[in-house]
């Protein structure tokens, strides 16, 4: 069947700039990022003000000596904490402010007492050492409250224990060291390059959001073209208007306009959320050690362009044969997923981009895009050129299938309204020439 | 200009569609009627190149319907929809690019349309502020823009108050006068009659009715005769039955009685005749009639006055 390009631009045409003069649109545009900009602001401060409110609310540590190996230990813990943000910047002009914190260590004779103390408010944890604690290092910590997520408190404790266990038999730098034995550890790791690597914790940050965030990027972009093609299809079928369009456009133009207008739709959001982000994160991104090579770009596109194809041609088969906008959103959200499935591997994938797990959702086209860009991106392992190609010649027959298929299933199902054809009516429709 | 050749369909072993052909000439107005389910649509959908016939010929101008035609040929389905969210204009204007024609082109052409069926004050408003019946017109420019040498219009008239039907016959016969061929399925039969210059019925996938719509009246007349006059009819000779309703006669005649007799009969008695005419029964009643013979009901037609009067044929 020949296609006329001048109709197929037309459609094209009409889809990107209705999509894009949407309300909703502008909303997916700057929502979309203000939200997670929005999350993650409220979950760093939750986090660092998790830490703050732990120590600040040690004030006081009860503990009954049973063991009698505490009995000239210290009465104070001083901790201090620098915040994540200046740490960044070993690179960093602006010095890291840190905050210090003191909690008195108050010595009780029994666990009765130290109870009492802290259901009275005097302390907020009392820690209980057995006579044997040296031979089995068993002991009870009492604590008026108890944070799910956090062990900020237990760090301090155990810190505490392991410096006064030698403090005043051995050298008291030495005591120091034992209680904080790897507190000025520089990692190296080797890269995908082959070389040594500082392995700070901002690298050990960007090694996990980096991949994230292109994928993430990646995966949202073929979803949210889908999903207007989705949305185009439902809305047309709904308004009763294809049988008037198919008689000026056959159905193959049309899907064709449709997957170029809205893809482009798709790319615009991706483009200005990436652009944004540059421009106003730039000055920062600049100093952090950030190194893709620029064929990524390439790639992106590639894995963008026949996932792309991949989703969008059946979501649009799946809009043709459902009858309104949210039988269409059942049928879709299985597929959507799929697209979205390494993101619950993630700790798999990224811990070993090398293993079989990651290799096997790398080849499986309905992943494919999303784990591969994460392994190209993951700084602890190389991807070998071969599964590269074959992870993209997978993902294009199955694109190129798929394609096929729902162009069938799209001429076929434009017309019929009623009762949604079965899974077999559907598969006969796709494979029939 | 469109000749359809034993077309047939066929869905689930159930032929929708049976053999059917029939030629619609450049310029004319062309009826095609059917009651529900006879296969219209699908015949459509086959003229339209929407679906493709399972055997058959559909030609375009003499060669068989192909990509290029979709130019050439307008479809208003009775199924129709637009845009809803969109603004008039650029709903029209999208059909126009769609039909071949170039941006700015289009939306001129768009303009003049909308204008044209009274709607130039709404084209920069959306399509869900329209009233229904606005939104019909705006349908039937999605059809008239790009200027189709042929246009198929299904149930066009659905919906429109008279006023507004009167606009639609108008533009048909401006269509017409301009070239346009039109093929027009409806169930309204008197617009068939007023408009229409051939029809074709099917039923039940087959064509079961096909002629100029005076011939189709004519072959399914009985043997009477509508007269009107002032005057009170006598008792004629060869007269089976006299009914009269406001001052019209009519009169079924005895098989070997001719309506000249009866005619010359009157003038003889000196009745003065208003009009006299061969009574005709309505499109409708024929087409419930045929489609009563299909389903192995019977049902005989009433008569009506013709705008076949003797004089009107020339006595």
């Amino acid at each position: 069947m020949s296609l006329d390009r001048q109709r197929i631009g037309a459609v094209a045409r009409r889809e990107f700039l209705t999509t894009v003069r949407r309300r909703a649109f502008l909303l997916t545009l700057i929502g979309t990022p203000a939200y997670f900009a929005v999350i993650t602001l409220i979950s760093t401060g939750a986090e660092l003000s998790g830490r703050h409110q732990a120590l600040d609310e040690l004030r006081a540590v009860g503990v009954v000596d049973s063991s009698g190996l505490f009995a000239g230990a210290q009465r104070e813990i001083r901790t201090e904490i620098t915040p994540d943000a200046p740490r960044f910047g070993q690179r960093s002009p602006l010095p890291a402010a840190s905050l210090a914190f003191r909690t008195e260590v108050r010595f009780y004779a029994d666990a009765a007492t130290a109870e009492a103390a802290l259901r009275g408010k005097e302390i907020s944890q009392s820690v209980i050492i057995p006579p044997d604690y040296l031979e089995n290092g068993r002991l009870r910590r009492y604590a008026r409250s108890n944070s799910l997520f956090s062990n900020t408190d237990r760090r301090v404790i155990a810190a505490w224990l392991a410096r006064n266990l030698v403090f005043g038999r051995v050298d008291s730098m030495i005591a120091r060291r034992v209680a904080r034995p790897a507190e000025g550890e520089v990692l190296y790791a080797l890269n995908r390059r082959g070389e040594f690597e500082l392995k700070d914790e901002a690298r050990e940050v960007l090694d996990f959001l980096v991949p994230v965030m292109f994928s993430m990027l990646l995966g949202l972009s073929i979803i949210i073209g889908g999903q207007y093609l989705l949305q185009g299809v439902s809305e047309e079928k709904e308004s009763r208007i294809l049988e008037s369009l198919m008689c000026h456009i056959n159905a193959d133009e049309l899907m064709a306009g449709k997957l170029l207008g809205l893809g482009a739709a798709g790319l615009l959001v991706i483009g200005t959320w990436v652009g944004v982000g540059l421009l106003v994160s730039g000055p920062m991104l600049a100093v952090l050690p950030i190194r893709l090579p620029i064929w990524l770009l390439g790639v992106g596109l590639i894995y963008f362009l026949l996932g792309y194809l991949f989703f969008g041609s059946i979501l649009t088969g799946i809009g043709a044969v459902t009858n309104n906008m949210r039988e269409a959103q059942q049928f879709s959200v299985w597929f959507t997923l799929a697209n979205f499935v390494p993101f619950i591997m993630l700790t798999t994938i990224l811990t070993r981009p090398d293993g079989v797990l990651a290799l096997a959702l790398s080849l499986f086209p309905p992943t494919a895009a999303t784990t591969m860009m994460m392994r190209l991106t993951a700084q602890n392992g190389a991807v070998p050129p071969w599964q590269v190609a074959l992870s993209i010649a997978l993902l294009a027959l199955a694109a190129w299938i798929a394609l096929r298929g729902s162009a069938r299933v799209f001429r076929t199902g434009l017309l019929m309204y009623g009762k949604s054809p079965s899974l077999p009516e559907i598969l006969r429709w796709a494979l029939r020439p | 200009m469109l000749r359809v050749l034993e077309v047939t369909k066929t869905y689930e072993e159930r032929p929708v569609v049976d053999r059917v052909s029939f030629e619609v000439r450049p310029g004319e107005i062309f009826a095609l009627l059917g009651p529900n389910g006879a296969g219209k649509t699908t015949l459509i959908r086959m003229i339209t190149d929407i679906l493709r016939p399972d055997s058959g010929e559909i030609l375009f101008d003499g060669r068989p319907v192909e990509a290029r035609d979709r130019r050439e040929i307008a479809y208003l389905p009775e199924e129709r929809g637009l845009y809803r969210r969109s603004r008039v204009i650029d709903v029209l204007a999208y059909f126009g690019e769609l039909k071949g024609l170039a941006p700015r082109e289009a939306r001129k052409s768009a303009r003049t349309l909308l204008d044209r069926v009274e709607l130039g004050d709404w084209l920069e408003k959306q399509v869900q502020a329209l009233s229904k019946g606005m939104q019909q017109k705006v349908q039937l420019c999605t059809a008239l823009i790009g200027e189709p040498r042929l246009m198929i219009l299904d149930e066009p008239f659905t919906g429109l108050d008279p006023l507004n039907v009167q606009l639609f016959e108008e533009i048909l016969h401006e269509r017409r006068a301009a070239g346009t061929t039109v093929l027009l399925s409806t169930h309204q039969m008197s617009k068939v009659e007023q408009v229409c210059d051939r029809a074709l019925m099917i039923n039940r996938g087959r064509v079961v009715l096909h002629g100029t719509v005076r011939d189709l009246r004519r072959q399914h007349a009985d043997h009477a005769v509508v007269i009107r006059t002032e005057d009170t009819l006598p008792n004629l000779p060869g007269v089976l039955a006299m009914t009269t309703t406001n001052g019209e006669y009519l009169l079924t005649l005895e098989p070997q009685v001719s309506s000249d007799e009866v005619l010359a009969a009157l003038v003889q008695r000196g009745i003065r005749i208003e009009s006299f005419g061969i009574a005709t029964p309505p499109l409708e009643d024929i087409f419930v009639k045929v489609v009563n013979q299909g389903l192995g009901l019977e049902r005989e037609p009433r008569m009506r006055d013709g705008a076949e009067t003797l004089a009107g044929k020339g006595r």
